[in-house]
């Protein structure tokens, strides 16, 4: 019987294996960031270990730090702290640090594709449950614990038990690509396959809606994976996939032959057998927009904030956990979605904040005015994509629209930084959680795609972006 | 027992993202449960039990979490399911036991029932009210782990 591609990758790095029991893996990248690490370096310096390959691990700083002038000092004393200890900590174990004031700096999953860092077919591991949206490139690529990165740090390896594999397959073409983008896909995957639909798999995302995406899109698909309870994502890399990471900062340099080697062997064989498989149909697919407080209580933008027990299809946890969220969101069921007014917009995270998404988010920005009740910022995802969209102007149509540019972080995605919503606050998000406080005590967070998030920060309220003028 | 009748039980409201600057265990321990559960802190004692149900731990793989209960007397988590990287981390650091339970033992728990976990026979026993539940037995590797106490104790055969 034929493999799938993650059994492909996964046997490519089996250092030693034990009948029906764990591997022991291969890990050919660690990235590192400064809020899981600092007890893992502690770790080895307990021990007296050195990194086993510094030369396969990089770091950069970015859930913690401020988003606004980075010539001020840093005001939080215990983020600046976390700052600090990574800097010590990379320079005593010889590891490439992008800090604050590097170019390169940005969130860790956006920087490592950017600079050819994240390559197919290799094994991938950070401190971040979002490091699935590497899998975009057909890497095996998943997020770990601090013990776990002080493992991988000292051996260069994990034990891990074979997860299963489970593939979803994308059926048909978007009517309106610009309106229902890859965030509306994998929402509404979430929204059906539920918050553990994917638990212990690996997920391969496959079908003509998924090749269809470009490299940035297939990211955010890859990205929320770990929403749907998976290990990790994966698309098998294309054409598309080789053109991408071609002439990066990292791109290897014998990459051509490289490329031949993945085009051969990085695909599922066509007598491979999935432990379980789900189709989504995306011809006639709405935008999406989260009405609860997990990513799967999610619904169309046309429809109304549902009832609990039509939620919950006799499930009482369900109802009450449906319950439970209309109070903290403060929402009627049966009002449409496009009455709920917001307070705040945020444009950014590893899901949502690289180039494209700024772009799509800027067509509809220019020449408009952000909502007077509205509050509006975008966190590019990167100095890289900063630097970029500013050399479209893009800055502009969003600063002139009265939207805040900032610099780039994991920002408020998850509240660790400044940029923080105020108890009560309303949010529309392009992040991936909508968990109760994530983005601030009593903040209420809506998770949506960056062309929804710009239409909500102009019209105060969430609307049918397929109604717009985009395509 | 301290008992949650709720799936998803998310990593965020266990630990709070602002409390991840926080490198002192004592204090994190004080912030436990703080999104979800604010009474959590004064109620629960040392050698407490969590319960509930699928998907616990849901979320960011902040080992913070697992640490947080750890420090404020939790010595097993009991629910339906986990999110993996909780699992890992709990058993990793050696800091708590997630225990994987049935229906049964769900629904016939009460809080404050006492209660006792034999992992070498896979049995819980309510004392509370003499009735007895199977729990899900551990996998190799990490029946290893909790074993040897953690992951860096753990010396493969």
């Amino acid at each position: 019987m034929g493999k799938t591609l993650f059994e492909k990758i996964w046997d490519a790095h089996v250092v030693v294996e034990k009948e029906n029991g764990p591997s022991l893996i291969y890990i050919d990248r660690h990235l590192v960031h400064e809020v899981t690490s600092p007890q893992a370096f502690d770790g080895l310096r307990m021990n007296n270990r050195r990194v086993r390959r510094p030369d396969l691990t990089i770091a950069t700083m970015d859930h913690n730090v401020p988003t606004n002038d980075r010539s001020l000092p840093i005001l939080d004393q215990t983020s600046a702290i976390q700052i600090k200890t990574l800097e010590k900590n990379c320079q005593e174990f010889g590891i490439q640090l992008f800090d604050i004031n590097s170019p390169n700096q940005g969130i860790v999953h956006v920087i490592g594709p950017q600079l050819g860092i994240t390559l197919p077919g290799s094994t991938i591991v950070c401190g971040d449950s979002h490091t699935s949206t590497h899998g975009a490139f057909g890497a095996l690529a998943f997020g770990i614990g601090t013990s776990e990165v002080e493992h991988v740090l000292a051996s260069q390896s994990l034990w891990l038990e074979k997860p299963k594999s489970f593939e979803i397959k994308v059926e048909g073409k978007r009517k309106n690509p610009h309106a229902v983008t890859a965030k509306d896909i994998i929402l509404s995957i979430i929204k059906n396959i539920g918050t553990g639909g994917g638990t212990g798999t690996v997920i391969e995302y496959s079908g003509e809606g998924i090749t269809d995406l470009s490299m940035e899109q297939r990211m955010t698909i890859c990205n929320m994976s770990i929403e749907g309870g998976a290990r990790a994502g994966l698309v098998a890399p294309d054409e598309n996939t080789f053109e991408y990471l071609r002439g990066r900062k990292y791109t290897p340099k014998n990459y051509e032959s490289l490329v031949e080697y993945w085009r051969e062997n990085l695909k599922t064989d066509s007598d491979a057998k999935f432990d379980k498989t789900y189709t989504l149909h995306i011809d006639n697919i709405a935008p999406q927009v989260s009405w609860g407080t997990n990513p799967g209580m999610t619904c169309d933008v046309t429809e109304s904030v549902p009832y609990p027990d039509e939620f919950a299809k006799g499930d009482q946890n369900q109802k009450k956990a449906a319950q439970n969220a209309l109070e903290y969101m403060n929402l009627e069921a049966g009002t449409p979605i496009t009455e709920i007014k917001i307070d705040r917009v945020f444009i950014g995270s590893c899901t949502n904040a690289r180039l494209e998404d700024l772009i799509e988010a800027s067509k509809i920005i220019k020449g408009q005015k952000v909502s007077e009740k509205v509050r509006a910022m975008v966190v590019p995802g990167s100095q890289m994509v900063k630097r970029q969209a500013e050399e479209l102007g893009l800055d502009k149509i969003f600063t002139e629209a009265n939207f805040e540019w900032r610099e780039a972080g994991c920002s408020m995605c998850l509240g660790m930084n400044p940029d923080i919503l105020s108890p009560g606050e309303r949010c529309a998000s392009t992040s991936n959680r909508n968990f109760e406080g994530r983005q601030g005590a009593g903040g209420r967070t809506h998770l949506v795609s960056p062309v929804m998030a710009a239409a909500a920060a102009i019209e105060g309220h969430f609307v049918d972006t397929r109604e717009l003028d985009l395509d | 027992m301290i008992k949650y009748e709720r799936d998803n039980i998310d990593t965020d409201v266990i630990i709070p993202g602002q409390y991840l600057k926080v490198h002192d265990y004592a204090e994190l321990a004080t912030h436990a449960m703080e999104g979800l559960d604010p009474d959590f802190h004064s109620k629960v004692k040392e050698g407490d039990f969590i319960l509930s149900g699928k998907n616990f731990g849901c979320g960011s793989s902040r080992e913070h979490a697992p640490i947080a209960l750890s420090h404020s007397g939790i010595k097993a988590v009991l629910a339906l399911s986990f999110a993996r990287i909780f699992y890992r981390n709990s058993v990793d650091g050696a800091f708590l036991l997630p225990i994987e339970i049935e229906d049964d033992a769900y629904q016939g728990i009460s809080e404050g029932d006492e209660i006792d976990i034999d992992i070498k026979s896979n049995q819980i026993k309510n004392l509370t009210k003499n009735q007895t539940y199977k729990m899900k037995p551990f996998s190799e590797i990490i029946g290893k782990i909790i074993e040897a106490g953690g992951l860096f104790k753990y010396k493969p055969d």
